[in-house]
């Protein structure tokens, strides 16, 4: 170890050198994972730990640093096999008992446009009520109250209507 | 009340549309189908998002260094107890942490002027049955067969989270990702992860257990 090395050892904080270009192609294509999973668990933090679990298991191959287009395959490989896991272990159910309209198929559109697209698709294959009931929930924010109120219902209808919208909306097939 | 499948289905939609993560239990996977779907609408509905900044300066960071066996530094988690690995729940990686080494999973935690603390008797610990003990700072899970008594650390070899027993499936279970332990440690699921920390346990003569915790 060099002087210049040794002065540069950590405090409390290790500063890191900027990413370099192999890091900057993955975090583009981990960029794209993000979405893909994102649009599949709804929510942030699982979306984030899950990412985490793709990009660590791809490490060697993306250090490799292959290009964008060789790294794609194997990283939504791996994502698919990673969503599987998350839901069998979260639902309690063996892989193999899984639907498979958990849709882990390859997005063949960017993730910018495959989530809004699949979502009007799906919205637009169900019964005015069920796609109204999802639509004031989902996309415009509404409590079960202001949703009530909407609907001239009551809350709990409502919750029974929302649960049979989203048991309809899971056997939508969007189109690909 | 709660049980019916609407106030079920309801309380995840409600979580979902808090930002908050999945948190299902027994019973939900018969909803598997509108839970599912009601995380995709959840996805959707905000547009399609992108890393946080935050987050993806870690990821760098973890592909430009991180070693050959996971990316999370352990010791503080493990050092701290489980307090930390509540906060930690959020599901972010830990920044990677100067100073000594950190601990790798499927060592012996060694704490720094440990103690012997009394866990139980032998003889409560159910064959088969994993069973959580806190010894001072440190929490374990006790399996015992036939005289032998065993103990792995409670925070899973990935992210500091506190590992619960699934008694039906007979592992360990992660509540923040899907990660499975069996009882001597070592992972069930494919993602490669380090085997738990073992940690030390003895059995008096009197048949007390005994797990080498801290003050």
């Amino acid at each position: 170890m060099t002087p210049d090395e040794r002065a540069s050892e950590p405090a409390d904080v290790v500063e890191l050198p900027a990413a370099s270009r192999a890091t900057d192609i993955a975090l583009d294509e981990l960029e794209i994972v993000y979405a893909f999973i994102y649009a599949r668990v709804g929510n942030r933090a699982d979306a984030e730990d899950l990412t985490q679990q793709v990009a660590m298991k791809a490490i060697p191959r993306l250090r490799q640093g292959a290009p964008a287009s060789a790294i794609r395959g194997y990283l939504f490989a791996t994502a698919r096999s990673v969503l599987g896991g998350f839901w069998s272990t979260r639902l309690g159910l063996s892989e193999a008992e899984l639907h498979e309209d958990l849709a882990l198929a390859l997005p063949t559109s960017p993730p910018s446009e495959e989530s809004a697209d699949t979502v009007q698709q799906i919205l637009a294959q169900l019964s005015d009520n069920y796609r109204h009931v999802l639509e004031l929930r989902f996309l415009h924010g509404y409590s079960l109250k202001e949703v009530a109120a909407e609907m001239n219902s009551t809350v709990g209808a409502i919750k029974v209507m929302q649960l049979r919208a989203l048991r309809a909306a899971a056997k939508v097939r969007p189109l690909e | 009340m709660n049980g019916r499948p609407e106030n079920r289905v309801e309380k995840i939609v409600a979580d979902l549309l808090r930002g908050r993560r999945l948190k299902l239990r027994g019973g939900d996977a018969e909803e598997k189908a509108a839970i599912t779907a009601a995380a995709r609408l959840a996805g959707a509905r905000q547009g399609p998002q992108r890393m946080q900044p935050a987050f993806r300066k870690r990821l760098a960071q973890s592909l430009e260094h991180a070693p050959s066996e996971g990316w999370i530094t352990r010791r503080s988690a493990l050092v701290a107890g489980i307090g930390l690995a509540a906060g930690a729940a959020g599901g972010v990686l830990l920044g990677r942490t100067a100073g000594p080494e950190p601990v790798k999973a499927s060592e012996t935690i060694e704490p720094v002027d440990g103690r012997w603390i009394d866990v139980g008797a032998a003889n409560d610990l159910v064959e088969g049955q994993g069973k959580r003990v806190v010894a001072g700072g440190i929490g374990a899970y006790l399996f015992r067969r036939g005289d032998q008594v065993t103990a792995v650390s409670s925070i899973c070899s990935h992210l500091p989270c506190e590992l619960w027993w699934d008694g039906a499936g007979g592992h360990l279970a992660c509540p923040c990702h899907p990660a499975k332990f069996m009882s001597d440690g070592r992972p069930t699921d494919p993602y490669a992860l380090p085997t738990l920390n073992k940690v030390h346990v003895r059995v008096t003569p009197s048949g007390r257990v005994e797990v080498l915790g801290t003050a």
